[in-house]
C-alpha cells in the first residue's frame, strides 16, 4: 500500500497546485486565459478532492493506526491532509454555488485567500510525506523559519482551541441566519 | 449578508489559524519531578573525538562544551548538627550543582550486531530507572536475580537478549544462559569517565552492560564515605597533610573550580572521621572517597590533565588494546568496532544525558572514526577532530521501537540502521514528545477538530455571499 499511496499522492498535489494557480489567474487576470481558468476550475478542484480522498484512504494502509497516531510526523501529516481537504472542499462548493460571480469583487478575494491557504497546507502535507518516505526537501526549512519544527506535533494550547471554536461559531451563526432567510 | 462582511470573516479565519500557528507546541510540555520529567533547555550538543593506537595501547580524546565544570559529586554538608547529603541522583540537574560531569562510551566488537545499527537504544529496556513508568523499587528488590542476587532496586541498562520477553524487565534469562552470552561476547564495554569520582585520581571507571550495567571485576576508583550506623562520614581530610578537616560549602557551590586545589577526598590524604572535632556550619566532606582502581575496573587511565578550560572539557583516556579481561572488549590493529558516546553535564545524572548515534571505529580500516597509528611515544593528535552531535534521548525504549506503535519497526526487523531514517535533532524532539505522548496526542486530536470547525464556520459564514449571485450549476 505504501507505493500506492505515494503514487496517488501525486494527483491531489498536481490538481490542487493547478487549482490554486487557476484561482490566481481567474481572479487577478483579465482576458481569455482568465476566462479559461474560471471555466475549468471546478472540475480541477473536484478531481483534486477525489484524488485526495483516494490518497487518504490508501494512507491508512501504510502503517497501523497505532503507528500513525504515535509519530509526530504522521500526526502532522494527517492534520495537514485533513485541513487541506477541508479548504479545497470549501472551494469546490463556493465555486460551484457562486459560478462566474465567485471570481468577482470580494468573493474573488475569498477564493484567492483560500487558494493560497490550501496550497500552503497541501505543501506542508506533501513535505511531511516526503519526510516519512525518507526523502525530505528543502521546503522543510520554510515552516521551521516561521516557527514550526516539523518533528514536533502540531497542537495548540487549550485556550487557543477555545478561541478557534468561538471564531467558528461567530462566523457560522450569521451565515446560518442568512441561509434560513433565503430559504423562507 | 452583504459582501462587506467577507473581509471580517476572512480575517477571523486567518486570525484563528494564525493564532494556532504561533502558539503551536505550547501548553503541554513542562517539567514534573513527580513523573520523572525534566526537559533540558538545549536538546543537542557537540562532541569531538580523536582516537590513536600504537599496537599495544589505544587513546581516546574527547572534547565538549559546558558553561561550567561540575566536579563535586555527592557531598555531605554539616547543617544544624547533622551531616546532610547533597547530591543524590536527581530528576534533571542537581540544584546545588553537586553532581559530576561525565563522558561515557559504549564499545562493541561486532558481537552485538544491533548495537552497530541502533546504538544505545538497544540498552534501554522496559520500565527503566527514572522513566515515568519505572519499575517499583520493591518489585525490583524482590526479583530473584536483579534484587536478591544483584541487590538492585532499579532496572538499568541491559541488552535485549538477556530477557525472555524484551518487553518485560523481569523476564531475565537464567544464569547459565547469561554466562554463555557474556562468554560469547554478547555484552557492551562501557568506558565511564567521571569528573568527580575518578578523574582526580587519574582514572576512568570501567563497566560493562549485559543483563545489567555491571562494574568490571576489581576495585573501582571510589567508594562510599558514609558511616550509616552513626549517620556521619567515615573519613575526613587529614589536617596534617592538607591543612583542613573539610571543604567549605561556599567553595563547593562556586562557579569556578581550582583544579590545583583540593576538591575531592582521596585515600592518600584521608583519616578516620573525628566526631569530636569542632565542626562548623557549612563544613563539607565528600561522600565519596577516591582511591586507586585495581583489576579490570582499573584498566582505563586518564592521560595528562583532564581539565575544563575556556568552556570546554578536554579528556584523554588510555587503555591496553587487549586487557585480557573477559569483561572488556579487546581492540586489535585492522579491527573494526562500534561506538556510542554520551555526556552528562550541567549537574545531571541518570538518563539526563546527551547521547550519540552509533559510529564505527577503524584501526587501519575504513570507518566513521579512523584511529591514527602512533609510531613512538604518545599521540601528537595532529589529525582533525571527528565532530558529532549528541542529543537528549527522552524516554524511548527498545520494546517500543520494535513494537507496532513504531512505524519503523519493520525496518528494524529488516536490519535498516537508525541513520537511514533519523537524525539527531529529529530524535531529540521525538524523545521529548514520547515523555508527553498521551497528552500531546489528545491535544493534537482536539487541534485537528478545532481547525476543521473553524473552516466549517468560515464556510457557513461565506456561503450566503456566494449563493446570492448564483443558485447552482457549473460556470
Amino acid at each position: 500500500m505504501t507505493g500506492m499511496h505515494h503514487m496517488l499522492a501525486h494527483f491531489p498535489v498536481a490538481f490542487w497546485a493547478l487549482a490554486s494557480l487557476m484561482i490566481l489567474v481567474g481572479v487577478l487576470a483579465r482576458g481569455r486565459l482568465a476566462d479559461l481558468c474560471q471555466a475549468a476550475l471546478l472540475p480541477v478542484l473536484i478531481l483534486g478532492v477525489l484524488g485526495a480522498l483516494a490518497t487518504m484512504l490508501s494512507g491508512y494502509g501504510v502503517w497501523s493506526l497505532e503507528a500513525l497516531l504515535h509519530s509526530p510526523l504522521t500526526r502532522n501529516h494527517l492534520l495537514m491532509a485533513f485541513w487541506s481537504l477541508a479548504v479545497y472542499l470549501m472551494l469546490v462548493v463556493l465555486v460551484w454555488v457562486g459560478g462566474r460571480d465567485a471570481f468577482s469583487g470580494l468573493r474573488g478575494l475569498v477564493l484567492v485567500v483560500l487558494g493560497l491557504l490550501g496550497a500552503w497546507l497541501f505543501a506542508l502535507t506533501g513535505t511531511l510525506g516526503g519526510h516519512l518516505a525518507g526523502a525530505p526537501t528543502f521546503f522543510s526549512a520554510l515552516p521551521r523559519l516561521l516557527g514550526w519544527e516539523l518533528y514536533t506535533t502540531f497542537y495548540v494550547p487549550t485556550w487557543v482551541l477555545g478561541v478557534m471554536v468561538l471564531l467558528a461559531i461567530a462566523a457560522a451563526v450569521p451565515g446560518f441566519r442568512r441561509l434560513k432567510r433565503t430559504h423562507r | 449578508m452583504r459582501d462587506k462582511a467577507i473581509p471580517l470573516l476572512l480575517a477571523g479565519g486567518l486570525v484563528g489559524l494564525g493564532l494556532a500557528w504561533v502558539t503551536q507546541g505550547s501548553g503541554v510540555i513542562h517539567n514534573d519531578p513527580d513523573r520523572n520529567l525534566y526537559i533540558p533547555d538545549q536538546l543537542t550538543m557537540p562532541l569531538q573525538v580523536k582516537v590513536a593506537h600504537d599496537g599495544e595501547r589505544i587513546w581516546f580524546r574527547y572534547r565538549w562544551p559546558t558553561e561550567r565544570p561540575h566536579v563535586y559529586h555527592d557531598m555531605l554538608r554539616y547543617t544544624d548538627g547533622e551531616w546532610v547529603r547533597h547530591g543524590a541522583s536527581p530528576v534533571g540537574p542537581q540544584p546545588e550543582g553537586t553532581y559530576e560531569d561525565r563522558v561515557t562510551m559504549l564499545v562493541d566488537d561486532g558481537s552485538v550486531p544491533d548495537f552497530g545499527r541502533y546504538g544505545g537504544y538497544i540498552t534501554v529496556g522496559d520500565r527503566m530507572r527514572f522513566f515515568s513508568d519505572e519499575a517499583p523499587a520493591e518489585a525490583v528488590a524482590a526479583h530473584p536475580y536483579l534484587g536478591e542476587t544483584l541487590g538492585q532496586t532499579e532496572v538499568r541498562k541491559h541488552l535485549p537478549e538477556t530477557r525472555g520477553d524484551v518487553a518485560q524487565w523481569d523476564s531475565v534469562v537464567d544464569a547459565p544462559q547469561l554466562a554463555a552470552q557474556q562468554a560469547s561476547g554478547y555484552f557492551l564495554d562501557l568506558w565511564h569517565w567521571r569528573a568527580g569520582r575518578s578523574n582526580a585520581v587519574g582514572m576512568s571507571d570501567d563497566q560493562w552492560v549485559g543483563e545489567h550495567r555491571h562494574s568490571d571485576a576489581g576495585q573501582g576508583p571510589y567508594t562510599t564515605n558514609w558511616d550509616a550506623e552513626n549517620a556521619r562520614p567515615q573519613w575526613m581530610f587529614d589536617p596534617e597533610a592538607t591543612g583542613r578537616h573539610a571543604l567549605r560549602w561556599e567553595d563547593v557551590t562556586a562557579e569556578r573550580v581550582d583544579f590545583d586545589g583540593l576538591y575531592y577526598l582521596a585515600e592518600a590524604f584521608a583519616v578516620p572521621f573525628d566526631p569530636d572535632h569542632d565542626w562548623q556550619e557549612g563544613d563539607v566532606i565528600p561522600r565519596r572517597l577516591l582511591r586507586e582502581g585495581e583489576g579490570s575496573r582499573g584498566d582505563i587511565r586518564v592521560v595528562g590533565d583532564a581539565r575544563w578550560s575556556d568552556g570546554y572539557w578536554d579528556v584523554t583516556l588510555v587503555r591496553d588494546l587487549d586487557t585480557g579481561q573477559p569483561d572488556d572488549k579487546a581492540f586489535a590493529p585492522q579491527g573494526h568496532y562500534d561506538l556510542a558516546f554520551a555526556v552528562h553535564r550541567n549537574a545531571t545524572g541518570s538518563r539526563w544525558h546527551y547521547v550519540s548515534l552509533p559510529y564505527s571505529l577503524g584501526l587501519g580500516r575504513e570507518a566513521d572514526i579512523l584511529a591514527s597509528r602512533v609510531t613512538e611515544g604518545a599521540p601528537d593528535w595532529s589529525q582533525p577532530w571527528f565532530d558529532l552531535t549528541l542529543y537528549y534521548p527522552g524516554q524511548v525504549d527498545w520494546p517500543l521501537l520494535i513494537s507496532e506503535a513504531h512505524a519503523g519497526a519493520e525496518d528494524i526487523a529488516a536490519g535498516l540502521p537508525v541513520r537511514a531514517h533519523h537524525h539527531e535533532r529529529q530524535l531529540a524532539h521525538y524523545g521529548v514528545e514520547m515523555e508527553f505522548q498521551d497528552a500531546i496526542r489528545r491535544q493534537w486530536a482536539l487541534t485537528l477538530v478545532a481547525g476543521l470547525l473553524l473552516l466549517a464556520g468560515l464556510f457557513i459564514g461565506l456561503l450566503p455571499a456566494f449563493r446570492r449571485h448564483h443558485s447552482g450549476g457549473t460556470p
